[in-house]
């Protein structure tokens, strides 16, 4: 059978994940589960529905989605505004309601891809990378879906594609390495150097993303690794934290960081999936502390990069 | 750079990875503009467009002093006798000077064109009473509300076209001077010989119906590219020994042309009227700031006053011999041009190719430096940005948006093939980067030898958000040029000399030998009339709705085109019954226009631009008669590609294939806005804007069914295919029509601002588009909200077919601030362009700004005063722009918002 991969999104033009312009795929299905993630959408692997508040027109008066549910999932309140059942959406196969929403506000935000459908898209958008870009596989974790992935990978290979990958390093050392070794360049997260912290905040431990880390820096591969880290204050912007991870860096030589201010756009998201938000009003970060941080790397011979502003 | 960032290089320097070729200059590093910009800027903004009769009295005196003179002779006599009586303005700090009229920012009007306005508003203007009933493209046209806009009348001031403030006491003069025009107007005469003509009722009904919009009077010159060679390399006194020497060769010889032939000799004589006019406009310049300097005790002014009056006294007889003197002399033929017609896109062209040779002398000589250049052009661009059009308000504010692109062209390739960026250019770009101002906008031609270095400037440029330099394929435009002019001998050669007219009117050029400097130069300029005014902007998804409608407008109840009573079971012959309508409308149209053009060109021909791009040296005819080197230059413009492909696309996917749902219950859902509250209802002209009504649950499956059918822009082949059909379709129909030079016409894709008005008129469309609503603009950009697939998916949707094959094809995108920022921003915008332009794609052009803004500005114009936008080929001030248009802007995609 054919292998496939499940994914949420493509985007192109995508300026901020890797060298260049670079085609972005997103694979649904993450192993982690964070409290602050701004794409709960992709943390199941599989289909699934989205409801956006923000885009439906209850408010003109649109009742589209009325009759639509075989299972009557959708309901009204006294002003006419849809709500989903999520015990009755979560099992959902057919989502018939999705067809009539006349403005995107239904969507299914998942679709399955061929290792050649996806291939067709990529040598596609290959027209239009310029010299330094390419594709950068994201999610969720693309490292669930490893088998169709290493099969897009060799791919890639064929055609002179520059790839780059996205991903928690939340695998087995066997899978892990069976895909970073075939990668170009990666990004891979550190949320917290102190595992009993990484597994309140992400629900597993960093254990097995530490010891990954050691050993593709110890396997022949000669890509490029920037480590990532999504910073949230009172979470892991302490020195103490930024200490042990240059640490880290330094006894593996590594020498690139990312570190992301935390941001809260995914909060509709959470909305649009029936979850609760835990990050409405805490976490935040300033300017100040960022490149308080950054220096902290500097001084210590770890290039750090704010953000978007990157040297690639 | 800061210390961090050069911290993290040296890091990575350290490890072998080289970030040097990273763009370090970030906005804060561009240097502020100069002193003289920032001064005379704070005068702009608080000047409004104002029209006044001074030169238009004198026109039209001079004029009937010469009654009974030859024709060509007089007109120029009247044209620049105009010009020598124009009271000089010149403000303090100014450097450039001369003003289209004695107003910084002003323009008159041109009764001798179109006097009918005037005539039946005679009384109503005298009492100052209501005006009478608008035309129906003005009715639908909104002008920007903002900015120097004079939408109102008030004190001592009478608003004119929704636009124009007239003082009061010219206001008398406007009437008496259009009495004379009264009937014999080229719009009285062209209307005359119009209504002769069968089915000329036909006409009345798409203009009425806007199914067309415009008349070739409105704007009889533009969209074309200025020639400044003559007057560089010979100045008006050695011009007019050239045409002594003309005229004693050609007077009262016909040579072996029966019909034009004697007309030389009158060309000539024509050629040195215009001449001594401009000459005396300069030399009263002078005059003017010789006598500021006597009055002036500062003495930084009156030495400033002092050098004005050098360089207008040496323009005013000889050649250039600076740098400086050559700018203002082409500035003194770009407004001699622009005030000869009511005109619109007047393209100065590739000038820093043509001043290279002039900047270069003054380098070597060190007479002048780069500061001091960039300081001249920073001051030119107020100066460009100073030109008013003076035409109706449909046409300032429905096609124009009050914007009168004066498009500047830079790359491209020279005379010997190679790359032809200049020195100069660059200083153009820094100007532009110093100095925002909504003109000259700047053109890039995009060509594979154009320097990095120069095309990295140009994004730098582009990454600012004012919308310029916008991006042409310099290769695509040559074949263009190639097809369209090879019949009348075009060679790859002259191919190279082309350049944008207008905002996207791309114009054949050539190229000229100018001796400066030791050495001699080919310089590009202009090679042609205008590159438009034929058939005026076509509404291609309003003619759909027609057959739909059997040919009755369900807007207004009256029938545009006589019925077709067929029944339309299939795709193909819903296709059939458009091209049947579209030609019904376009060979009316056709004949008018070509009676207009014409009775332009044997009353009312160039002077100026005569002068500038007439055969001086081949065969000494005027543009009307063919005098330019290219004549195949009238164009079909369409508006609305996007809108009809995806109306197609949603009745061949609905009705035909899928036959979901019936012709009948897609128009009667089309007719009833599909159960949605109509924009002229809301005011809202958003695409997106949606309020139901009790009829809305009827058409719940129907309009779901539109919106969810294949969008152009999404690399879908079901959509895309019926674009390729369309444009190879329209390419052999479209020059089966002959222009008034009896060439054949080709397709012009460029909705300029008449997406928004055509858009009103058109009711509910298939795609899902609601009544009212803009079309989508351009012609190769997706339908605001419908592209999905990113910005590379629609690269590959615009690229179906062979841009070439048409003047040009139109792309917008807005693109999020933050996806070009940073280090590496300036490279990854580079490489979407360049992306585009591998593909083939004639033009991209970019809004850098965020919704956001744009909204809070909607809200609050004042706080955004010099707030600029690109719309559909230019860039404008946001606050003069109308709201449907702003509306668009808004809504279209955001690429890259995370």
């Amino acid at each position: 059978m054919e292998k496939k991969g499940l994914l949420f999104d493509i985007q192109s033009y995508s300026v901020h994940d890797g060298p260049g312009c670079r085609t972005n795929v997103f694979f649904i299905g993450c192993p982690l589960e964070c409290r602050w993630c701004a794409n709960p959408e992709s943390w199941k692997r599989k289909k699934h529905i989205m409801f956006a508040e923000k885009v439906c027109k209850y408010d003109k008066g649109c009742r589209a989605c009325r009759d639509t549910c075989p299972k009557g999932s959708i309901k009204f309140d006294e002003n006419g505004k849809p709500s989903l059942t999520w015990s009755i959406c979560e099992d959902c196969e057919s989502f018939e309601c999705i067809s009539l929403c006349p403005n995107n506000a239904l969507k299914q935000c998942v679709k399955e891809y061929t290792v050649d459908g996806l291939m067709k898209i990529l040598k596609r958008d290959f027209n239009n990378w310029g010299s330094e870009g390419g594709v950068t596989f994201s999610g969720g974790d693309p490292l669930m879906h490893h088998d169709f992935l290493y099969d897009v990978l060799m791919e890639c290979k064929k055609a002179h594609i520059h790839t780059a990958i996205e991903t928690s390093g939340f695998a087995t050392e066997e899978n892990f390495l069976k895909i970073l070794t075939n990668i170009n360049f990666a990004f891979i997260d550190v949320k917290n150097m102190d595992t009993e912290a990484h597994k309140w905040g992400t629900g597993v431990g960093n254990e097995l993303i530490l010891s990954n880390i050691e050993a593709l820096v110890k396997s022949p591969w000669r890509g490029r690794l920037v480590l990532r880290q999504p910073t949230i204050h009172d979470y892991n912007d302490s020195d103490e934290n930024a200490m042990k991870l240059i640490e880290f860096m330094k006894r593996l030589d590594l020498f690139e960081i990312n570190l992301l201010k935390f941001h809260r756009m995914g909060t509709s998201k959470w909305e649009q999936l029936g979850k609760q938000y835990e990050y409405t009003d805490h976490g935040d970060m300033t300017d100040e502390r960022m490149i308080e941080l950054q220096n902290l790397y500097l001084e210590n011979g770890i290039a750090c990069y704010i953000g978007d502003d990157t040297p690639f | 750079m800061n210390s961090n960032e050069s911290k993290v290089q040296e890091i990575l320097k350290q490890r072998g990875i080289d970030t040097a070729v990273v763009d370090d200059v970030t906005e804060a590093d561009i240097p502020e503009a100069c002193d003289r910009f920032k001064k005379l800027m704070d005068v702009y903004y608080t000047l409004k467009v104002s029209a006044d009769m001074e030169t238009p009295y004198w026109y039209n005196r001079i004029w009937w002093e010469n009654d009974g003179d030859l024709i060509e002779v007089r007109r120029a006599r009247a044209v620049a006798g105009g010009y020598a009586h124009t009271t000089p303005t010149i403000l303090p700090w100014e450097k450039l000077v001369m003003n289209k009229t004695k107003n910084v920012r002003g323009a008159f009007p041109f009764p001798w064109v179109t006097a009918s306005f005037f005539n039946a508003q005679a009384e109503a203007l005298m009492n100052e009473v209501d005006a009478p009933a608008e035309s129906s493209a003005d009715a639908v046209s909104q002008v920007g509300a903002g900015g120097g806009n004079v939408t109102e009348s008030y004190g001592e001031i009478v608003s004119l076209a929704k636009k124009f403030g007239m003082r009061k006491e010219d206001i008398p003069v406007l009437v008496k001077v259009s009495k004379y025009w009264d009937g014999i107007s080229v719009e009285d005469v062209s209307t005359k010989y119009g209504k002769m003509l069968p089915g000329y009722d036909q006409f009345e009904k798409v203009m009425d119906s806007v199914v067309v919009m415009f008349d070739s009077f409105a704007i009889p010159q533009g969209r074309e590219v200025m020639n400044y060679y003559l007057p560089l390399q010979y100045g008006f006194d050695g011009i007019c020994d050239l045409c002594d020497e003309k005229i004693a060769e050609f007077m009262g010889e016909a040579g072996d042309d029966g019909i034009l032939g004697m007309s030389r000799g009158y060309y000539y004589a024509a050629m040195k009227e215009v001449c001594k006019g401009l000459g005396q406009w300069c030399q009263n310049y002078a005059d003017r700031a010789k006598d500021l300097a006597a009055r002036e005790s500062d003495p930084e002014f009156k030495k400033n006053y002092e050098e004005i009056a050098e360089v207008m006294g040496n323009i005013a007889h000889k050649a250039p011999a600076t740098f400086r003197e050559a700018l203002q002399l082409t500035l003194c033929l770009h407004y001699g041009v622009v005030n000869e017609d009511p005109q619109s896109g007047q393209s100065i062209g590739r000038l820093g190719q043509v001043l290279q040779p002039f900047y270069e002398k003054d380098i070597q000589d060190g007479v002048t430096t780069d500061e001091e250049v960039i300081e001249l052009l920073e001051l030119y661009r107020i100066k460009i940005t100073c030109i008013e059009c003076f035409a109706s308000a449909g046409v300032s504010g429905g096609v124009l948006s009050g914007n009168t692109f004066n498009n500047l062209s830079m790359g491209g390739l020279g005379y010997d093939g190679l790359t032809a960026v200049t020195p100069l250019e660059y200083l153009i770009v820094e100007a532009g980067m110093r100095a925002q101002t909504p003109q000259p906008t700047l053109s890039v031609l995009y060509d594979e030898k154009t320097p990095e270095d120069f095309l990295m400037k140009c994004a730098r440029c582009t990454k600012l958000g004012m919308g310029y330099p916008a991006w042409m394929n310099n290769q695509t435009g040559m074949n263009f040029m190639l097809r369209q002019y090879g019949e009348e001998g075009m060679d790859v050669i002259d191919a190279r000399a082309w350049c944008l007219g207008g905002c996207l009117e791309s114009s054949p050029g050539q190229f000229s030998p100018l001796n400066y400097n030791g050495k001699i130069t080919m310089v590009p300029g202009g090679a042609s009339p205008t590159c438009g005014t034929g058939i005026h902007f076509t509404a291609l998804p309003k003619i759909l709705e027609l057959v739909l409608t059997n040919g009755v407008d369900a807007r207004t109840g009256k029938e545009v085109f006589p019925p077709h009573n067929e029944k339309i079971d299939t795709y193909e012959k819903m296709v059939e019954l458009w091209y049947k309508y579209l030609d019904l409308s376009n060979q009316i149209v056709n004949k008018v226009n070509n009676l207009q053009m014409d009775i332009w060109r044997k009353y009312n021909m160039p002077a100026v631009a005569s002068l500038l791009k007439g055969g001086f040296f081949t065969n000494g005819q005027h543009i009307g008669n063919c005098g330019a080197k290219y004549n195949a230059t009238i164009n079909f413009e369409s508006c609305g590609t996007v809108t009809y492909i995806n109306a197609l696309a949603s009745i061949k996917k609905n009705v035909f294939d899928d036959k979901t749902f019936t012709l009948e219950e897609m128009t009667d859902a089309m007719i009833n806005n599909f159960g949605f509250k109509t924009a002229y209802e809301t005011g809202v002209f958003s695409p997106d804007f949606r309020e139901s009504t009790d009829a809305s649950e009827k058409y719940e499956k129907i309009f779901a069914a539109c919106i969810n059918a294949p969008k152009y822009g999404n690399a879908d082949r079901y959509v895309d295919d019926l674009l390729v059909e369309y444009e190879v379709g329209m390419k052999k129909y479209i020059p089966t029509i002959r222009s008034y030079y009896g060439k054949p016409l080709y397709m012009c894709q460029i909705s300029v601002s008449t997406h928004g008005p055509q858009g009103f008129v058109t009711l509910a469309s298939a795609d899902g588009r609601l009544a009212g609503t803009t079309y989508a603009d351009g012609s190769a950009s997706a339908a605001a909200g419908t592209d999905k697939n990113g910005i590379y998916a629609i690269f590959e949707s615009a690229t179906v077919y062979d841009h070439s094959m048409c003047q040009n094809a139109q792309m917008n995108l807005k693109i999020h601030p933050t996806a070009v920022k940073g280090l590496t921003g300036t490279r990854k915008l580079l490489d979407v362009v360049r992306a585009y332009m591998r593909k083939g794609g004639f033009h991209v052009q970019f809004n850098v700004v965020g919704s956001d803004t744009l909204r809070d500005a909607q809200k609050k114009p004042e706080a955004y005063r010099d707030l600029m936008v690109r719309v559909a080929g230019f860039t404008q001030y946001w606050c003069e722009i109308g709201k449907p248009i702003q509306d668009e802007v808004i809504y279209r995609t955001e690429y890259d918002e995370a």
